[in-house]
This record gives structure tokens, C-alpha cells and sequence, in this order.
């Protein structure tokens, strides 16, 4: 599972192998896990921020704070669960810096749903896609949180219940709970814009 | 049977992994409410695959790149000579002038006919490299096969391969209890190294070879390095008596290969 999260192929282990060498003091060796890593980090922040800027900015902190940290670094719950408790709480810092908690705007979220509306078909899923962004935006924190780490980081029940600190049931439960709190918001949005074609 | 309660869990596993339970279709086959519920919803979840998400910038990586820099050079020890560089720098400016000049001209003329080498670049690719050695020696060592493999299949991916990783790979094959281990190593081995020395340890580890795969695969090895000193050990092994006839075989078409 937690390949795909990856991208390359890479295994878990490798990347442990390789920040118990950073722990030791080699820092280079976090340049190769920085390959490994910043893009499925970036896009987990930017899911859950909906902005470039302060997504990759996180990204740079994460690897500061791996740095930082690196003597903290022990690898029992493994490589993937020690670096996404870093990113959490990184967001957490920055929220409360920044008050990103509160939806962000929807701008950078849309540029990216919205390519050439020139057919009524890809319109129409155009419009979709963005309701969806919309419905994900709309989604409380932890939610969202849970949503993207198992739909979108490709880490198993069992690595998010070791990331957010509860039983592999309940993240299934919570998952459940995420989808269908997502799948209300998007009919609820859905609707509306119907409502307003219909009055228009 | 599950429950209603039971089944969210099950629907969380089988959107993800896009197949149910069968406790969760028989739960489906007689609760109208959870089957709902599970295929719009369902629908949600494979909806959200669409939203796309952008690249990170470039800018990024530069600017990781310049704080892991500047983080390892804080590591390293300072050095301490600058100040008698700038005690040799004159007070005059008319002589500072005059020698920036000449530094400005030296530069030009030695920008122009310098080769195109950048050491800097140089000396991270030799750290990576060694990183990337460290990394495989170390999976190398580990106690499970499956992060041997691991091992063997990151020293694989290397553009070239370092003495202590190609004795590592050696070793693998002559002494690993894994045939999958063995097997892996000979051809990471075959990819990126078939010097004289590496076949003559071979050579010395076919006949203590019992797989026949490895048997094979082994041969096969030194019918694509060529090398005619292995010649003898191919022969010995397929005149024994307990060897495998698809090895038998594989020895007489590779003994007449090295022949040519």
C-alpha cells in the first residue's frame, strides 16, 4: 500500500534504512528521501489546504523537522508513521499561525477543476469536480484528514490508526463517517446549484 | 452475519480496496438501507480520484536543496582561515580596483577555456552514490530474506556498482539461505558487473550450488560475461551424476557458446 504513496516504488524500508543514516549524522542521505517523499507530501498538504504556497512551504518544514528531530527517529511504528505525525503536527502549528483551520478560499482549488470549458459535457464534469472540491472543503478538519490519508497517501487502516493514535476499527468507522459526510455535502451542493439554474 | 454497525467498517475496506467481503455481501443482500448506502457512496469515493492536484514547483527543491546544504556545512567543522585572506586584501582603492579588474579578466579568460565541470556536482553525486551503497549494505544484512531482496534489488538499480556492494552480492549467492536472495543477486550482478574477478568467485560457488535454478542462472551468467575460465567448473558440474538433465542441458549449449 504504501508504495503507491510513494510514487517510484519505493519500499518503506528503504526509506528507513535511510533515515537511520540521517540519524546518525549523514545528513545527504535526507536528500534521498526528500526525492522519495516531497511530491506525496505536497500533495497531502495541498489537499488538505487547497493552497500551493503554504503546501509546499510544509513540505520544506517536514524536512526541517525530520532534520531536527532525526535523534528522535527510531523506526518502530516505521518510516511512514513517524513522518506523517511530523507533517500533522506541522499543520497544526501553521493553522494556528495562519488560521488555516477555517476554509480556505476556493481560488487555487478551482484554477486547478477548471481546464477549457468549451463542450457542455466536460463543463457539466467540470462543474462536478469543483462541487466536489467544494464538498471537501466544506468537510470538517479531521475528516479531511482521514479522507485524504486513506483515498489518497495510500497508507493501509493499520498505518493511520498508528498516525492519528486510535484502533484500525475505529479509523474504518471514521472513514465510513468522512465519505458519507462528504457524499451529504456534495448532494446538499448539488442541489443548490440546481436550485439556482432552476431560479436563473 | 454482521450487523449494520459491522458493515461501515466493511464498506471502508471494500471501496478501498474495490472488492467486498463476502460477509459484507450477504449483509448487502438483505439490507436495502447499507446496499444504498454503500453504492452511492461508493461512488463518492471513486469520484474523488478526479480531483487533480498540481505539481509542487521546482522552486521548492531548489530551496530544499540550499537549506540541506546549508545545514550539512553547518555540521562539517569551520574553518578558520578567512581572516588572513582579508588581512592580504589592501586598504588602497586604486590597488583594490586594479586587482578586481585583473580577477575580473582572469575569470573571463578562464570561464572560456575551462572544461565543463562543476566539482560541486561532482562531490554530491560521489555522496550520493555512497549513501546509496550504505543503504543497500546495510538491507544486505538484514535478517529477513524479503529485506535482502530489497537489498539486492536497490544495488541493482546503481549506475555502477562499488567493490564493497559487488562482494556483498557474491557472498549473497555463495551463502544465502534464499534461493529467491540468490537468484535476485545474480542477476543485479549480471546487470552491472561481469569483471574477471567477480567470475572467477562464481566459478568456485557453482559447484556448491544444489538449485538447480541457481544452477542455471549461474551459467547462464558466464555464457554472457564469455569468460572461458569458467568453462571447466560448467563441465564438472554436468558431469555429475545427481544434477538436474535441464541443467545438463543448459551446460552443453553454454560450453559450446564459450567455445566460439
Amino acid at each position: 500500500m504504501t508504495t503507491a504513496a510513494t510514487g517510484a516504488g519505493y519500499d518503506p524500508q528503504i526509506d528507513h534504512q535511510l533515515m537511520i543514516l540521517v540519524a546518525r549524522g549523514n545528513l545527504k542521505a535526507m536528500s534521498e528521501i526528500y526525492e522519495h517523499r516531497h511530491r506525496s507530501l505536497f500533495r497531502f498538504f495541498f489537499r488538505l489546504t487547497g493552497r500551493q504556497g503554504a503546501s509546499e512551504d510544509l513540505v520544506h518544514e517536514v524536512f526541517l523537522r525530520m532534520i531536527r528531530y532525526r535523534h528522535t527517529y527510531e523506526g518502530a511504528s516505521g518510516f511512514e508513521a513517524w513522518m506523517y505525525r511530523i507533517a500533522r503536527n506541522a499543520l497544526t502549528d501553521s493553522a494556528k499561525r495562519h488560521r488555516l483551520e477555517s476554509p480556505a478560499d476556493e481560488g487555487q482549488m478551482e484554477q486547478v477543476a477548471s481546464g477549457r470549458p468549451t463542450q457542455l459535457e466536460s463543463m457539466m464534469k467540470e462543474q462536478e469536480l469543483a462541487l466536489l472540491h467544494k464538498a471537501m472543503r466544506a468537510l470538517p478538519e479531521d475528516k479531511r484528514e482521514l479522507l485524504v490519508l486513506s483515498r489518497f497517501q495510500g497508507l493501509s487502516y493499520e498505518e493511520i490508526g498508528r498516525i492519528v493514535g486510535c484502533e484500525t476499527g475505529t479509523v474504518k468507522v471514521r472513514v465510513f463517517r468522512a465519505v458519507k459526510a462528504m457524499g451529504q455535502i456534495f448532494c446538499q451542493l448539488r442541489a443548490g446549484q440546481l436550485h439556482e439554474e432552476k431560479t436563473w | 452475519m454482521v450487523n449494520c454497525d459491522q458493515a461501515k467498517e466493511y464498506m471502508a475496506v471494500s471501496w478501498r480496496e474495490s472488492r467486498n467481503d463476502g460477509a459484507l455481501t450477504e449483509h448487502l443482500a438483505g439490507c436495502a438501507e447499507c446496499f444504498a448506502e454503500h453504492s452511492t457512496l461508493g461512488v463518492i469515493w471513486a469520484r474523488l480520484g478526479d480531483i487533480p492536484v498540481p505539481e509542487p514547483s521546482l522552486a521548492m527543491n531548489r530551496r530544499f536543496q540550499s537549506a540541506l546544504t546549508a545545514l550539512s556545512s553547518e555540521a562539517a567543522p569551520a574553518v578558520e582561515q578567512h581572516w588572513r585572506w582579508a588581512d592580504l586584501w589592501p586598504r588602497n582603492p586604486v590597488w583594490q580596483t586594479g586587482i578586481a579588474a585583473a580577477c575580473l579578466v582572469l575569470g573571463l579568460a578562464a570561464g572560456a577555456n575551462w572544461p565543463h565541470q562543476d566539482k560541486e556536482i561532482a562531490v554530491l553525486r560521489d555522496e550520493v552514490a555512497s549513501t546509496r551503497e550504505l543503504v543497500a549494505l546495510s538491507l544486505l544484512r538484514q535478517e529477513s530474506a524479503t529485506g535482502r531482496l530489497q537489498g539486492v534489488e536497490y544495488s541493482g538499480r546503481m549506475k555502477t556498482m562499488e567493490p564493497e556492494v559487488v562482494n556483498a552480492l557474491v557472498q549473497a549467492i555463495e551463502r544465502d539461505s534464499s534461493v529467491n536472495v540468490r537468484l535476485a543477486a545474480i542477476d543485479a550482478l549480471g546487470r552491472v558487473s561481469r569483471s574477471e574477478g567477480v567470475v572467477r568467485a562464481l566459478t568456485g560457488s557453482l559447484g556448491n550450488q544444489e538449485s538447480p535454478m541457481v544452477q542455471v542462472a549461474l551459467i547462464d551468467y558466464f555464457a554472457d560475461a564469455h569468460d572461458r575460465a569458467a568453462a571447466g567448473a560448467i563441465r564438472q558440474l554436468s558431469q555429475r551424476a545427481d544434477v538436474n538433465p535441464a541443467v545438463v542441458e543448459r551446460s552443453r549449449v553454454a560450453l559450446r557458446e564459450l567455445s566460439q
